[in-house]
């Protein structure tokens, strides 16, 4: 399968710059045009240990959308996030108990599957930001040096391309070799979704990545997500209701493990299906 | 969708409920108006006309204390769903009950020019008329309060059977306004009259529609039937 044999592809040049036009994304119901889901998942139950905490997931995160997991503390939706690049591998006792989850057509919880790889494919932007004690350049140039890049020019091109991406190209890039915690919050939080960028991930998974954000950095990042759907596909978890439907195409509500409802964004907001999905996002849970 | 739960927050159900019963009370004054100014036409009543004039400055109050709350309530709990319908709903339904309650002052400002003249028979053949934009607009109002899309839904047909008891009104007004006689000009106001009322059945339908939106969340506006 692709995801495990493929050469890194390091060449991030070749890809349009986000600054260009914005494409036309269809916006009403149905519209969105049916292609490949990014991740399939079908009928997962995850466990810690005797737990379970997710039970009989489905649902497919389509290519080039952003899609929203929201729902009450505990309810299942970052394990299931993390579940995309097997993060919860680190926790002992925490496996995929019955169902598959599939990424390039790849059952990605089997075992054959390199997790560091499949991290490569599926990057993770996490709740406080985590840039490595080192210049702004290093830390979007260690993915790929870690994939065995060691061409000055080749690195420079990268980390310029990951940086505009990111859109703090503008912001760092006379002070490149300046240690990256000098940046503000908002600032290193888009520098990890540069250096996520860097090893030109498929797919970003977003976990709360503004709740340690003032509502001006808040509003850069939601601005980034929406220009970067363009290329990539993005999974955010939020508690931040009206960021979720600010930024998403799609949104899954999850509760007590379940996956209650998934639908478009507009019609989660506007006209819910489910009692407990309107009971939530009204702030009638209690 | 729609839950009766109580929010965690005891101000948001206050805002609400404060909302919903500003709309309940702005209908039955436009109503009122509606009513005495109808009922001044047809009884000759110059107080009833006056009082018309007088108290459609509580209605335009309404509007702007319903609008304010509505404002306020976007503003400090950013409802959604079936909240937030409640919210754009209410202030929509505000606007079409200040415009009843304007042409329920015209009504009554022709009925005074009348009254000033010797009494036309043919006013009582806006009577059914009459009849029929009222229950439009009770009705609108019920399926507002009671979110009943069904109900909400069925003021569109209903509107064109008063357009058309409005058309053949004014036909026959018209004949007899063109025989020409001391009658003209008080054929002239019944025309207006019978205008006013084709006017109040199109709002109780924009009413209605809200009131599908409201419920369902379906938007049926300009839809071709």
């Amino acid at each position: 399968m692709s995801l495990i044999t493929e050469a890194p592809p390091m060449d991030l040049t070749e890809a349009p710059p986000i600054t260009e036009e914005k494409s036309e994304r269809p916006v009403e119901s149905g519209q969105i045009p049916a292609s490949l889901p990014a991740i399939q998942v079908k009928d997962v139950d995850f466990c810690y240990g005797d737990k379970r905490v997710l039970k009989d997931v489905t649902l497919d995160v389509p290519a080039n959308e952003v899609v929203a997991f929201i729902g009450p503390s505990g309810c299942g939706k970052t394990t299931l996030l993390r579940c995309f690049n097997r993060m919860n591998d680190l926790v002992p006792g925490a496996e995929v108990t019955k169902g598959s989850i599939i990424i390039e057509g790849a059952n990605i919880s089997d075992k054959s599957i390199d997790p560091v790889e499949l991290r490569r494919h599926v990057g993770m932007v996490f709740q406080k930001y985590n840039p490595f004690p080192r210049s702004i350049y290093d830390n979007v140039a260690y993915g790929p040096r870690t994939l065995g890049e060691r061409r000055k020019s080749k690195l420079d091109e990268v980390v310029e391309t990951s940086l505009r991406r990111a859109a703090l190209w503008d912001e760092v890039k006379d002070r490149l070799n300046d240690i990256a915690t000098g940046l503000s919050g908002g600032q290193q939080q888009r520098l990890c979704i540069a250096r996520t960028m860097a090893v030109d991930p498929e797919i970003i998974l977003m976990d709360e990545p503004c709740s340690a954000l003032d509502p001006i950095a808040t509003a850069h990042v939601e601005d980034l997500i929406l220009s970067l759907r363009e290329h990539y596909t993005i999974v955010i978890v939020t508690h931040n209701m009206q960021q979720a439907t600010r930024v998403s195409d799609r949104t899954a509500f999850f509760y007590l493990g379940e996956m209650v409802e998934f639908d478009q964004t507009r019609k989660i907001f506007e006209n819910p299906a489910h009692k407990r999905t309107m009971d939530y996002i009204s702030g009638r849970f209690g | 969708m729609h839950s009766d739960t109580p929010h965690i927050l005891r101000e948001f159900d206050i805002a609400f409920d404060t909302l919903r019963n500003e709309v309940i009370s702005m209908a039955g004054q436009a109503r009122l108006n509606l009513e005495r100014a109808m009922q001044g036409l047809f009884e000759r009543d110059l107080e009833r006309c006056k009082a018309v004039v007088a108290d459609d400055d509580e209605v335009d109050d309404a509007e702007l204390r319903i609008d304010r709350l509505g404002m306020e309530t976007l503003v400090r709990f950013h409802p959604v769903a079936s909240d937030l319908r409640l919210v754009i709903t209410s202030m929509k339904v505000a606007a079409n009950l200040e415009r009843i309650s304007d042409h329920a002052v015209n009504i009554a400002k022709r009925a005074r020019k009348m009254l000033a003249r010797p009494e036309c028979p043919e006013t009582s053949f806006l009577e059914p008329l009459y009849a029929m934009a009222d229950e439009q607009v009770k009705d609108a109002l019920s399926a507002y309060t009671d979110r009943d899309a069904e109900l909400g839904a069925s003021l569109q047909q209903r509107d064109k059977d008063l357009d058309k008891m409005h058309k053949r009104l004014v036909a026959t007004f018209t004949s007899r306004l063109e025989e020409g006689g001391e009658r003209a000009e008080d054929y002239l106001h019944l025309i207006f009259v019978s205008r006013s009322l084709e006017r109040i059945g199109d709002l109780a339908e924009n009413i209605g529609e809200d009131a599908v939106y409201l419920d369902s969340a379906r938007d049926i506006r300009h839809e071709k039937s």
